[in-house]
């Protein structure tokens, strides 16, 4: 009878601290790969997705690549990317997402 | 890593550049000073802006070098999706550009002659108007790429540097600079004639495009 309690107490308080580690982690992201352990303030999109939009609008103008240069970039999601790319003087707009696919381009 | 990085948090904010603590798990602010400091004490700049290769999706042929200037990384298209990725520091504020350049020709410890405009603001630059030798205290270290726009000379090179713990950060009036070992290696991979595409968000300057 005198161990009743513990036997119960002790279940209850290992769940308690296993939930709390649950939300303490679900809090605290995972640290970052060792080549990505550095960053600016201002996050810019990766230079191969700028690029990859400035290669999309090539192909949709017809202007040639040489002309053309992603000159801004911001981070929308998690997933998601928006570049604002230079094509001869004319704006365009890029969304591309993190694996490398153009969502869409359109003029600004 | 996280001890360097712990030694100081003094100093105010100076580059946009953070680098992450394991140790705490927090992000930090990287400017010169501690920069400096985790370079006296580790012999290297942080893992990130070391020498790597990376996964790096693009339609620009193997050979031809991107330089991210917001993020500090150069690098050299490698067959297969991959390039090689080197720590580079870049242009303070007003200094950053941009644009599609090339190489247009390259040096072995070469000869360091300030511009003129140099010349007129900075009175170290002003005693080596005529030219300083290469050497381990030369500004352009053990290797320059010069950039050409066309046929002319853009006045900007990829070059070495006698102080690498600046990798990482905006510093320099314009060039890009990297590591001694780091441009030694570039330097051997790349032909003259590449095409360098620099990357700077907000850059008060454009070329070739």
């Amino acid at each position: 009878m005198s161990t009743r309690p513990h036997a119960v107490r002790r279940p209850i308080s290992v769940v308690a601290v296993g939930s709390l580690a649950a939300i303490l982690s679900a809090c605290v992201s995972a640290p970052p790969a060792p080549e990505q352990m550095s960053r600016t303030k201002v996050e810019t999109a990766p230079a191969d997705l700028q690029l990859l939009c400035s290669d999309a609008v090539a192909k949709a103008s017809g202007i040639d690549t040489t002309k053309i240069l992603p000159v801004s970039s911001s981070k929308l999601d998690s997933n998601t990317y928006q570049v604002e790319v230079d094509a001869s003087g004319k704006k365009t707009s890029c969304l591309v997402d993190a694996e490398g696919n153009v969502k869409s381009i359109q003029p600004v | 890593m996280a001890a360097g990085l712990a030694v100081s948090v003094s100093i105010a904010f100076a580059a946009g550049t953070q680098v992450y603590n394991p140790q705490t798990r927090q992000w930090i602010d990287y400017d010169r000073t501690k920069a400096y400091k985790y370079y006296k004490l580790h012999k290297q700049v942080p893992e990130s802006f070391r020498k790597q290769v990376v996964k790096f999706r693009t339609a620009e042929r193997p050979g031809t070098i991107i330089i991210d200037g917001n993020q500090h990384f150069l690098y050299l298209v490698q067959p297969g999706q991959q390039a090689i990725r080197y720590g580079i520091g870049v242009g303070r504020d007003g200094f950053g550009w941009a644009g599609i350049v090339r190489i247009g020709r390259t040096a072995e410890w070469p000869t360091w002659t300030p511009p003129s405009e140099m010349v007129a603001r900075d009175t170290k630059a002003a005693k080596w108007a005529n030219g300083m030798p290469g050497g381990p205290d030369n500004p352009l270290g053990a290797r320059a790429l010069y950039l050409y726009e066309g046929d002319n000379d853009t006045i900007y090179r990829i070059h070495g540097t006698p102080e690498p713990w600046t990798i990482g950060l905006d510093v320099s009036s314009g060039c890009i600079r990297m590591n001694n070992d780091d441009i030694v290696d570039l330097h051997s991979r790349i032909e003259v004639g590449a095409k360098v595409i620099v990357l700077m968000q907000g850059a008060a300057l454009y070329k070739g495009v």
